[in-house]
């Protein structure tokens, strides 16, 4: 089956984290895009299709959750996966209410960041796959009538 | 009269030379829950003192060989806290005031009348109970301030501790990604062949290695002043919890470790136990710290108690060993982060504080008692249920 080409966005502050990072999923054949802030991280989503977003909670201006609400906001079928340090694993909990796909402690084990990032990209797949097929239903049935 | 109900009756030490004198007033201060020794002189006295306590000395000023005013000076230099009453010739008064001066607690001038002398007795007694509460009071006084003290200490500690943790992360993190990519670059078939290859493999290697110690210390930290935040927006709680089955659980996870090095555990049981009031999973990991530690400071042979009994209003455990203790210097420090006496990557000095965090948050105390190659004992006292 044709396979589209996935994108993932990293957004930290931290700049030499996310340059770095960028190039080990590069490395495993990922297509990465850094951005630097929660404000870039929107500004950038609305010209970019993505599938999952790798985001650090504690980042000044607008903070790791403010972004995520307003991501699931307007892109509601966008995956996220919060980076946390462990004083703030209350707002990974909040994150996760808020419709995070998971979180990870950081530094996180890169292993464990490629599993979840997969298992978020896979349950983006499905449920993009679920919504064709509901599409196509409706298409069916106006056209019967 | 005093309150203090052990002792309403008035212990009494009776010292004049004259026999008769003594054994009139003998006689006539019994049953007036006094009690009364004698004794003829003041070489005597000091002796019967050292025999026997009492709390209050009526002695005559003129008496042959050590008299009364010096005998005075003996007794307040060894038993500040008695309290003496002299008698003086009716013609002397100058030697009463000389006595008070020395430190009696008053005088009465010879023929005595015994009421007066009794109401003497009395209001000596209560002042001796009076300076021991004081003193009492002082002492709590001073041991809560002491643990305020090291608990603005620690805390302030640990403010800093996990500033310098958070601070620490981001760098670590990018330390790890950096050595990660190139670990993934080595492994790319087009540098199979490199020269040197196994070198660069391993000190990324080491790197990896380090940054995982680094981070697991971070960890720690920030758990531990997670634990003990008490923050409102995320309640802590709080359930009964049964302190006998908690710290049998305890006791199963560290037995084989025990075991091995041969030390016995012991779990101690003062019925009726209450139940307790608390968060069940972090008590139990402040007991297996306290056993852990007891079993790395217990040699062979050695036993390790724990135990579990109720006090007028809170529970205690007590986790007791036979080791190696903590020397008098370590002592005050053993609850501050980071502080280990274990070598390096053994320890990471973080259990002892984070088992102080956890049983500030769940509102209890912990403190430590210990004698160098007697043992230590670790002592926690929590709120109990209603």
């Amino acid at each position: 089956m044709f396979k589209t080409p996935s994108y993932i966005m990293l957004v930290d502050d931290e700049e030499d984290f996310v340059e770095m990072l960028s190039l080990r999923l590069k490395e495993i054949d990922e297509n990465v895009i850094p951005v630097y802030s929660g404000e870039a991280c929107l500004e950038k989503l609305k010209e970019q299709d993505v599938d999952v977003v790798i985001l650090d909670v504690k980042m000044p201006g607008m903070d790791g959750i403010e972004t995520l609400q307003e991501i699931k906001k307007q892109f509601p079928l966008l995956e996220v996966i919060m980076l946390t340090g462990h004083g703030t694993i209350e707002a990974a909990v909040q994150g996760m209410k808020l419709g995070a796909f998971d979180f990870l402690f950081k530094p996180a084990d890169f292993d464990d960041l490629t599993a979840k990032l997969n298992q978020a990209r896979q349950r983006k797949q499905d449920q993009m796959e679920r919504i064709k097929k509901a599409e196509a239903a409706m298409l069916l049935r106006s056209a019967k009538i | 009269m005093s309150g203090d109900g052990d002792r309403n009756i008035i212990r009494v030490l009776l010292v004049d030379d004259e026999e008769d004198y003594r054994s009139v007033l003998h006689k006539r201060l019994s049953g007036r829950s006094i009690s009364v020794v004698e004794a003829a002189t003041g070489q005597a006295a000091l002796d019967q003192l050292s025999v026997a306590p009492v709390d209050v000395v009526v002695m005559d000023v003129k008496m042959p060989g050590m008299d009364g005013v010096q005998t005075l000076k003996c007794i307040k230099d060894r038993y500040p806290e008695l309290e003496v009453i002299l008698l003086t010739g009716h013609a002397n008064p100058q030697d009463g005031v000389e006595g008070i001066k020395m430190g009696a607690f008053d005088y009465l001038s010879k023929p005595i009348e015994i009421e007066q002398l009794v109401r003497k007795i009395r209001q000596a007694d209560e002042k001796i109970v009076r300076a021991r509460v004081e003193k009492e009071e002082a002492a709590f006084r001073e041991r809560i301030k002491q643990q305020m003290v090291i608990a603005e200490r620690l805390a302030a500690l640990g403010t800093m501790a996990t500033g310098v943790a958070h601070e620490i992360n981001n760098p670590l993190a990018i330390i790890q990604e950096s050595a990660g990519w190139l670990q993934q670059i080595l492994g790319k078939p087009e540098l199979r062949d490199i020269p040197r290859k196994a070198d660069f493999e391993k000190a990324l290697n080491r790197i990896g290695k380090a940054v995982h110690r680094a981070r697991n210390i971070t960890r720690q930290l920030l758990q531990a002043v997670h634990t003990q935040s008490t923050d409102l927006t995320e309640p802590v709680e709080m359930v009964a919890v049964d302190l006998q089955s908690l710290a049998r659980e305890s006791i199963s996870l560290v037995e084989q470790e025990a075991q091995q090095k041969q030390i016995a555990i012991r779990l101690d049981i003062v019925e009726p136990l209450p139940v307790v009031w608390s968060e069940p999973y972090p008590l139990l990991q402040v007991l297996i710290n306290l056993m852990t530690n007891a079993i790395h400071a217990t040699g062979a042979g050695g036993t390790i108690t724990l135990r579990l009994e109720g006090t007028d209003d809170r529970a205690r455990i007590t986790v007791l060993d036979t080791g190696c203790g903590i020397s008098e210097e370590h002592l005050p420090r053993i609850f501050e982060p980071f502080f280990t006496t274990k070598g390096v990557g053994q320890g990471t000095g973080m259990g002892l504080y984070v088992s102080w965090g956890i049983i500030q948050k769940l509102g209890g105390t912990i403190s430590v008692n210990s004698q160098v190659n007697q043992g230590s004992t670790f002592t926690i006292t929590l709120p109990v249920k209603e």
